[in-house]
């Protein structure tokens, strides 16, 4: 099975070649196998991340042919072509700089006053956000991410020096911060003032940005249109609730 | 070398970002003190994370589950290994611990009557009361709450893609006769420099040695020895490193899914058998076993020749499943009991397995490592005879989660890790804001830093032809078969000679002169904490000539209930080999041990009563307990989202 692998060394890009040898005849690998088979055989210092092998971890998003996959759990074809995600800066070959997405939130809701009754449990929809592995799939697409990219993603900048510096957290935010905020905010702990900080947090972040966009795609399957953008739109008043 | 370094001060430096990590970083920074967590991973993405998410928490269940019930509990679990304080510090705190991960937004399901969290409707994996918790969306849900602590709450500083390289320690003197702490050196692969961190108290939480075994383990890539390696190189001692932890059922094929867990002894439930590839009975009453006597029964297998293709052995189930009555309470059971175990099993198997009209083609996979640093029951290394002292161990450096031993000895309860990292997590990290009140780093110790710093940086632009790829997968495929579930002297002394060998190799991988993500420079880094760990494991294996717990030595006796335990003890010497010796435990009162194989046995002989039954009695019989576990509706809220169900290993108590 042949496919391309897109590396980045030291400023340099390049698209390898590789031609993946199948371990079983009926095999049908996945493309974390292709990764650790070619840094095996071809390409020995080859950069990538992955964790479990079990889609649990989150930190082998990959682009495969232009768009986000869990590579561990996505099925390698012929002819793929696998770089690092287009929407995060590129560190080294496939390895993207993840920090500035959480960084942006970093004590962005600490000191509030919370209930101190820890023996209530959770609705329904605060679990169905747990469930988010931190893959950052869904900055795919994300006109509020975009921002922090002159609209664009920072594959497209020619000029490196002038991306935003990760470190400091992004200024725009993306639906994995937002589904964060709305976590806390159906978190039966959550105060009255934790509600409007949490809001107030989003829109901080360019939550009107959601207004215009058709919606995000998250890579575990959580309905982040449905839990996280109409609910925090609904309660920041930028969309009417009458709309829906 | 022209890679810059950045230099910082802090308090407590925390190496590692999961369980472990974020309490420690968490209870430093509540402490007072200025706190930077290091992480290779990004934040929270640890073993923790990608855990079965059940968690022990004491009394949750019942109000006679006293801190001894649950010391003593792990104590007898553990083959007598653990040290009664630091059990006892467990079971101490194991509630309060627990609520740390809730006060960071872990949301369990409550028992209204008792205002505790739910506990399981069985006990687990050999605990001697019902006191685990599951939690929806498994070990995500304590992720999330790792990263909160760290990120969420603020306060504390953070670097991740971070590979920590060496402590650096000033000399031995009167008051330190092992050494002091003052920092480390780290890599920050994402900013393409180096990171020295001036600081008296260093928290060790880098996780465990799992991926010597790769691809036969069901962790985080991550485990590549870090936290063993750091600590011995640096004077420390390590307790109890033979114990590695394999879970018996994981997935052999296809590759993909090779090493990933498809069930735990219970899964076979009541009629379920381990075969060899002849068909044979290799291991009966699969369900009422320890996880490592399944092991131990697949890999002697193995090693006799009547393995599996795949070098396991079958795990068939078709008995459970055949019966008219009973059969498809089984089913439910299956599918719900370890639902990303069986999800796993359908997916790598295929339909006819998932049905269990095929057998299971299982093997073990390295999960947890039971051995680690040495250290008090609040994380603080030790060396010495006995139990160890502090005043002779490394001083200014902690241990918590993985990362230290002397908790479980030679065999671990199911669900405690979660509860170890919060217990000895926040331990650590008050401990460690202790010490760095009373300590300061000193500027004339500038030139030790230096030193560590030209060292490091020395390697980048070296020239070598070996791909450190190839030698890293030489090393794990030797340790399966040397330092895995099957372990003679023979094969030891082997690999002790090997490793030697690899450790010259090392210096031949060639490493590019660039800063920024220098792969090569992380491979090379890991690579030797891998080998130093290996061999650390091997010395320790070498000392142990008997079998017990996770250590199964085919040259050797089981261990006798009468034979005084001992835990073995390794050091790094200035050759850079590990030295061994042995250091006596206390054993349990011999009345209360036999009590505790009577118990044992009795299970095991209704199981084979249960066996010999006529078919239509074994049925109605079969299908009442299965209602009796699963409730009349016939959902069984068993274990959601859980693996740690080794209730054969609650068949002990």
């Amino acid at each position: 099975m042949n496919v391309t692998i897109v590396t980045h060394r030291d400023g340099d890009e390049n698209e390898v070649a590789f031609n993946y040898q199948k371990r079983e005849e009926n095999e049908r690998p996945m493309v974390l196998d292709v990764l650790l088979q070619a840094q095996l055989d071809s390409i020995p210092d080859l950069a990538f991340r992955y964790g479990c092998r079990a889609r649990n971890c989150g930190v082998c998003t990959v682009d495969i042919n232009g768009k986000p996959r869990i590579a561990c759990r996505a099925r390698a074809r012929e002819g793929d072509r696998i770089s690092a995600v287009a929407t995060l800066p590129i560190a080294g070959d496939l390895v993207a700089r993840r920090d500035g997405i959480a960084r942006q939130l970093q004590g962005k809701l600490a000191g509030l006053p919370r209930h101190n009754d820890l023996n209530v449990e959770a609705p329904d929809d605060y679990h169905a956000l747990t469930a988010c592995i931190e893959c950052y799939a869904c900055l795919d697409n994300c006109p509020m991410h975009a921002r922090n990219f002159d609209g664009t993603t920072p594959a497209q900048i020619s000029d490196k020096a002038s991306l935003p510096d990760p470190a400091n957290g992004y200024r725009w935010g993306n639906p994995f911060s937002l589904l964060k905020i709305q976590r806390y905010r159906l978190d039966p702990l959550t105060t009255d003032q934790g509600q409007k900080a949490g809001i107030e947090l989003a829109n901080s972040l360019g939550l009107d940005a959601c207004t215009s966009c058709p919606g995000c795609k998250c890579g575990v399957g959580i309905d982040l249109k449905r839990k996280v953008i109409k609910p925090l739109l609904q309660d920041s008043g930028l969309e009417s609730p009458a709309k829906n | 070398m022209s890679i810059d370094t950045e230099w910082l001060d802090y308090d407590v430096l925390v190496v590692g970002s999961g369980g472990a990590g974020s309490h420690a970083a968490r209870a430093a920074s509540e402490a007072g003190a200025k706190v930077l967590v290091l992480s290779k991973d990004p934040i929270g993405c640890s073993d923790t994370k990608i855990s079965e998410g059940i968690a022990t928490v004491r009394q949750c269940s019942a109000d006679d589950d006293s801190e001894q019930t649950l010391s003593e509990n792990l104590r007898m679990a553990g083959a007598d290994l653990p040290l009664s304080k630091i059990t006892d510090a467990f079971a101490t705190d194991s509630i309060d611990a627990y609520d740390q991960y809730r006060i960071n937004g872990l949301r369990p399901p409550i028992d209204a009557e008792r205002q505790t969290p739910q506990a399981l409707p069985l006990p687990m994996g050999g605990h001697n009361r019902r006191r685990s918790v599951g939690h929806a969306n498994s070990g995500i849900a304590f992720g999330h709450a790792s990263c909160d602590a760290v990120i969420a709450n603020g306060g504390i500083d953070y670097l991740e893609d971070n590979w920590f390289i060496d402590l650096v320690k000033a000399p031995a003197d009167d008051n330190h006769p092992a050494g002091e702490v003052i920092g480390g050196i780290s890599y920050d692969a994402a900013r393409g420099c180096l990171v020295a961190i001036r600081a008296p108290s260093v928290i060790i939480a880098a996780g465990g040695l799992s991926t010597l075994y790769f691809p036969k383990t069901d962790t985080m890539r991550g485990n590549t020895g870090d936290s063993y390696a750091i600590a011995a190189r640096a004077g420390a001692e390590l307790v109890d490193m033979e114990q590695v932890q394999f879970l018996p059922f994981c997935l052999t094929s296809p590759p993909s899914y090779e090493g990933l867990l498809c069930g735990e002894p219970v899964t076979a439930s009541f009629l379920g058998v381990l075969r060899d590839n002849n068909g044979k009975v290799i291991l009966d009453g699969v369900y009422l076993r320890t996880r490592a006597e399944c092991s131990a029964a697949i890999m002697r297998a193995v090693e006799d020749g009547r393995g599996s293709p795949n070098g396991g052995a079958w795990l068939d189930m078709t008995a459970n499943k055949t019966p008219p009555r009973s059969g498809p309470y089984f089913m439910k059971f299956l599918q719900t009991a370890l639902p990303s175990a069986y999800r796993n099993a359908r997916q790598a198997m295929g339909k006819a397995a998932a049905r269990c009209d095929d057998a299971w083609e299982v093997r073990p996979g390295a999960h947890y490592h039971m051995g680690g640093i040495r250290v008090d029951e609040n994380g603080a290394g030790v060396a010495g005879s006995g139990d160890g002292e502090t005043k002779s161990g490394v001083s200014g450096l902690y241990a918590a989660g993985q990362a230290m031993g002397g908790l479980f000895g030679a065999n671990r309860l199911g669900s405690t890790s979660l509860t170890e990292v919060a217990v000895f997590g926040s331990r650590a990290g008050i401990a460690a804001a202790r010490h760095a009140q009373s300590t300061s780093v000193s500027d004339h110790l500038k030139d030790l830093f230096d030193s560590a710093i030209h060292n490091t940086g020395t390697h980048f632009g070296k020239p070598g032809k070996t791909s450190a790829a190839k030698l890293r997968q030489e090393l794990q495929q030797a340790s399966w078969r040397t330092i895995g579930p099957l372990r003679s002297a023979d094969k030891l002394a082997e690999f002790a000679a090997d490793i030697e060998r690899w450790q010259t190799e090392l210096n031949d991988v060639p490493i590019p002169a660039y800063g920024s993500w220098n792969q090569s420079f992380i491979d090379f880094q890991e690579l030797r904490n891998m080998l130093d760990t290996a061999s650390a494991v091997c010395a320790a294996a070498l000392q142990r000539d008997c079998s017990v717990g996770g250590h199964v030595r085919l040259d050797g006796k089981d261990v006798s209930l009468f034979s005084t335990p001992y835990s073995t003890v390794v050091h790094r010497t200035a050759h850079g080999a590990f030295d061994s010796r042995r250091t006596l435990r206390t054993r349990t009162p011999i009345k209360r041990a036999l009590t505790y194989k009577v118990q044992e046995k009795h299970a095991r002989l209704k199981a084979s009563l249960l066996r010999l039954m006529p078919a239509t009695l074994q049925d109605k019989h079969l299908e009442k307990r299965y209602r009796a576990i699963m409730g009349a509706s016939g959902a069984t809220a068993m274990m959601p989202g859980g693996t740690e169900a080794a209730t054969a290993d609650a068949g002990n108590v």
